[in-house]
């Protein structure tokens, strides 16, 4: 029981991380049309820079935050308007490619603005004696629990605004049919603008709260990317609901699989696992067959 | 017989091939009479190796529209693979090149069976998450691949009736030429089968190729079983070069590096996989990385910006860019010859002034 409820507790962590990153990749697969795959790299580019604001200049980390935040904002509109815009005619696989090219670029520029050592960032409250409690046995920080609500209000925020306001509806039509709300004075290019801004705040926050179980390194989203990207297909990209259950699907059955199956290839089965799910379902769970006209 | 040469240079692409070839295989000789460096031979093989894994890919990439993030992988493990069977069992060259070959395919076969059945998009991450596999297998199992330290290999041996004969690093260069050609040819004749019509028909319109009788799924499966053989045998080939394998190289940013060959050599191309090896793995290697020595990641930032400005600007790829040359050429013609003619009756006139 105890055991059990540690991991549940962990996989609520890790599942509320891998839901940030997989609501950035559906958001703008719906209004871009396009896999971001660029989506780990954009949240680590501004986790250097919170790691970086924080080392050098000693700010702490609640304002280095709200910056990176600030910057991921900036990135995510940057993108949009130079590269994704004037591209947006491009067939689709060419627009994945862009953002295959897009991981490059970050990629080779992260050495070179930031130095070739890893970084680190602190959590957002330090793990003590006193910052934790325990429920039946299993103890759980405050930290981990600052991260699930954050986390969980965010959703639950996006999921109100997409539901109740203008915005919201914008940005629904969008994704339902590019053309036709371009027609109907939906403003699409701020509604693509906004995803790409929302998802790179997602991925930076992805970022910084994953940040401290490792460290600040070129690669430290690749693993939450994959898992998002896994969360997403196995819940359906065609819905917004359906990859944070999926993360969280994916998060709890990895962490029972790791401890209970084999620590070095639980992951190999959850992942087979979820492939042959898509053989069986393969829009995934929530997800539905899109309409495609000739 | 050179009018013959010229009538066959101009109907038959596999003459062209050979051609190529043979020009290539002059650059060991070149190495030896010291006028390229000792390791630029090792940067020419790669870019081989690479052109080979590009060829590959572009049958998936540019025909069926589908991205495999996995390619890598399948470099890597061809490259395990024939070392393994060669250390272990020592077993043949050709017969480890089959067998490692096979394996593939039907890796390839089951892959694709999982995941090809719906949109393109699941590919791409089905096999993102079978290259971060692979890669694991490449650095824990120790018995298979050495681990991190990883493993050697020797230039490749044959088999005669009596002795076996190992060949030199030169003679594996020419034999990695011939593999170029061989695999060219290949692609060639897949592209002008039925496979290859079927496969053209389906970059066109899905749909359009459906409603003719096209079995969507099958050629979808036959261009990605037939990148991964190919991604192997190009591991095959790197293994015998590099005699050894580490297993740091089979990750996900080479197998970017390969779809951006592809992306800047130019879809559906023969001749472009080799220039967009060149573009992004010869260049940077030659020239690019010393004069930017400062910015250590420089050869990223290169082909992605590459690769985008491709995309967006000139997405036929490079291969075709001198039919653009030409035309500027002949659009600009009339005007050079135009202000030369200028230029000269001026002068004559001066000079008819001054006499």
């Amino acid at each position: 029981m105890e055991t059990t409820l540690r991991i549940f507790f962990s996989s609520l962590e890790t599942g509320s991380v891998y839901a940030l990153a997989s609501l950035g990749i559906v958001l703008i697969f719906r209004t871009s049309k396009t896999t971001n795959f660029a989506q780990g790299v954009i949240g680590t580019f501004n986790g250097y820079i919170a790691a970086t604001l924080f080392l050098k200049w000693g700010w702490g980390i609640w304002e280095v935050t709200a910056c990176a935040l600030f910057t991921a904002f900036l990135t995510g509109i940057l993108i949009d308007t130079i590269i994704i815009r004037p591209a947006s005619k491009v067939n689709p696989v060419s627009k994945q490619i862009i953002t295959l090219g897009l991981i490059m670029i970050i990629l080779g520029i992260l050495p070179w603005l930031f130095g070739i050592d890893f970084l680190s960032l602190p959590r957002f409250i330090p793990i003590t004696e006193s910052t934790r409690i325990s429920v039946l046995g299993a103890s759980i920080t405050y930290n981990a629990i600052f991260v699930i609500l954050v986390s969980s209000t965010l959703m639950g925020l996006l999921f109100w605004f997409l539901k109740y306001t203008k915005w919201g509806l914008a940005i629904r039509v969008t994704a339902a049919d590019d053309t036709t709300s371009k027609l109907m004075g939906v403003p699409t290019k701020t509604v693509t603008m906004i995803s790409w801004a929302t998802a790179a705040m997602f991925g930076t926050l992805a970022a910084i709260f994953i940040a401290p179980q490792t460290n600040v390194n070129p690669l430290m989203l690749a693993d939450v990317q994959i898992n998002a990207f896994f969360a997403a297909v196995l819940g359906g990209f065609t819905s917004f609901i359906g990859p944070v259950v999926g993360a969280f699907i994916l998060a709890i059955s990895k962490n029972l699989s790791l401890i209970y199956i084999s620590d070095e290839w639980g992951n190999v089965i959850v992942y087979l696992l979820v492939l042959v799910v898509l053989f069986i379902k393969p829009y995934g769970l929530f997800g539905k067959k899109g309409v495609k006209k000739v | 017989m050179m009018t013959y040469l010229k009538q066959l240079y101009k109907t038959s692409y596999p003459f062209r091939f050979l051609l190529f070839g043979i020009v290539l295989s002059f650059l060991p000789l070149l190495s030896d009479l010291d006028i390229i460096e000792f390791s630029a031979l090792t940067t020419w093989a790669q870019i081989i190796i690479f052109a080979v894994v590009a060829l590959g890919l572009n049958l998936l990439l540019g025909f069926s529209g589908l991205i495999s993030l996995s390619t890598a992988g399948f470099m890597g493990f061809g490259a395990y693979t024939i070392t393994f069977l060669s250390n272990r069992f020592d077993l043949p060259f050709m017969l480890a090149i089959l067998i490692t070959l096979a394996i593939a395919a039907a890796i390839g076969v089951f892959i694709g069976l999982l995941s090809l059945r719906v949109e393109g998009i699941y590919l791409a991450i089905a096999t993102l998450f079978v290259g971060e596999i692979l890669q694991q297998i490449y650095k824990q199992v120790d018995w298979f691949s050495g681990g991190f330290s990883g493993v050697r290999f020797h230039y490749p041996q044959f088999n005669l009736i009596f002795t076996t004969i190992e060949l030199t690093r030169n003679q594996t260069f020419i034999f990695l030429v011939a593999c170029l050609v061989l695999v060219m040819t290949v692609i060639y004749n897949i592209i002008n089968s039925r496979t290859g019509r079927a496969l053209m028909a389906m970059s066109r319109s899905e749909h359009a190729a459906q409603a003719m009788g096209i079995n969507i799924l099958k050629y979808r499966l036959v261009a990605f079983v037939t990148s991964t053989v190919i991604a192997s045998f190009s591991g095959i080939l790197y293994a015998s070069f590099m005699r050894g394998v580490e297993p740091t190289t089979w990750n996900l940013n080479l197998s970017l590096f390969i779809i951006a060959m592809v992306v800047v050599g130019g879809y559906k191309s023969i001749f472009g996989m080799f220039l967009g090896a060149f573009v992004i793995h010869g260049i940077p290697t030659f020239w690019l990385n010393e004069m930017f020595a400062s910015i250590p990641g420089f050869a990223y930032i290169f082909s992605g910006v590459l690769i985008i400005v491709i995309i967006m600007f000139y997405s036929v790829g490079l291969i075709h860019i001198h039919h653009d040359i030409k035309k500027l050429y002949l659009k600009i013609k009339p005007y050079v010859i135009k202000a030369y003619k200028k230029l000269f009756t001026k002068k004559q006139e001066k000079g008819d002034k001054n006499a």
